[in-house]
């Protein structure tokens, strides 16, 4: 009996515990910690929605799509490209490394992604 | 997103509800509530400090991704705390100083003898203890675990936890009653 009255005491001061004072603190570190790893968890989902779209763009353009689709654009619309990517050569490579149009229109649009990815992050942190 | 001062008031079951959801200032309000008991408890178990918040940190963490686990059939403190506990005794085990838990070690180290004019608090009284002794009675009285659960917690035979247990508890009881080493003992509430 006198067992089980000190085990049952026992476990009773084992459940008082004195408030830290900087319990704030800790708090506020368990957070930041669980925010990072949402961070990096983002990141992640954010790198394969990257990957995937690129896989996906890859496909698009082997299936010659955006030959049908210049072709609705016009003339006009193939000039101004074909003087982009040669303004960009000359701007990037200037020895001479000849630059894809297609390249150009996916650079353009992993800009827009990553743009996007920024935006979304600044709103965030607001 | 509920705040702080909104959350004050609200049952740790609902608490755990929203945390659930993803709400974050509901599991902060969690960890400010249960925070201090958590860290007190790894220190109670052997840790520093610095070693004591930072399983106490993981436990939170590790809580929050299990948290639809949790069904509210005991308390969040005592969940959260096993959790801690568990977390302690394998980085215990993995620090090597699961060699200590073979019989017959340091127990008996007058080193770890408290003064006679010591407060002698649970705190205090646990520094009498092997560090096996410690471990093995906070799994135990702390979180409530079996002596088997223990035992699987740090890797350890049945019976070595039990004589563990029952050495701890015999230098606890002499510490902490009345006439015991240190003279005065804790009022415990309630």
């Amino acid at each position: 009996m006198a067992e089980t009255s000190f085990e049952f005491r026992l476990e009773r001061m084992f459940a008082e515990a004195p408030p830290a004072p900087d319990a704030d603190l800790f708090t506020l570190q368990v957070l930041e910690r669980l925010d990072r790893g949402w961070n990096a968890r983002r990141l992640l989902i954010g790198a394969m929605g990257v990957l995937g779209g690129l896989i996906g763009g890859y496909e698009i353009l082997s299936t010659g799509v955006t030959g049908q689709v210049t072709g609705y654009f016009g003339q006009a619309n193939d000039f101004l490209a074909r003087h982009v990517a040669a303004s960009v050569s000359g701007a990037l490579a200037p020895g001479g490394i000849y630059v894809d149009v297609q390249a150009i229109w996916l650079a353009g649009a992993l800009l827009v992604v990553a743009t996007g990815f920024g935006l979304a992050r600044l709103v965030r942190e607001i | 997103m509920t705040t702080q001062r909104t959350l004050a008031g609200v049952h740790d079951l609902e608490l755990v509800a929203l945390g659930r959801t993803g709400d974050r200032a509901a599991f902060g309000e969690l960890v400010r509530r249960h925070g201090s008991a958590v860290r007190a408890l790894v220190r109670r178990m052997g840790a520093d400090a610095a070693a004591a918040d930072d399983v106490a940190q993981d436990a939170f963490l590790s809580a929050f991704e299990q948290i639809a686990e949790f069904r509210g059939e005991g308390a969040f403190r005592t969940w959260v705390s096993r959790i801690a506990a568990r977390l302690y005794a394998r980085r215990w085990r993995r620090e090597a100083r699961a060699g200590l838990l073979a019989e017959g070690t340091d127990a008996d180290d007058p080193s770890r003898a408290l003064g006679a004019d010591a407060r002698i608090d649970l705190d205090d009284a646990l520094k009498a203890l092997s560090d096996p002794e410690r471990i093995c009675v906070s799994l135990c009285y702390g979180v409530g675990l079996s002596h088997a659960e223990a035992a699987v917690a740090l890797n350890a035979p049945l019976g070595t936890v039990k004589s563990h247990v029952k050495r701890g508890l015999d230098k606890l009881r002499s510490r902490l009653s009345p006439d015991g080493d240190g003279g005065r003992r804790r009022q415990v509430g309630g």
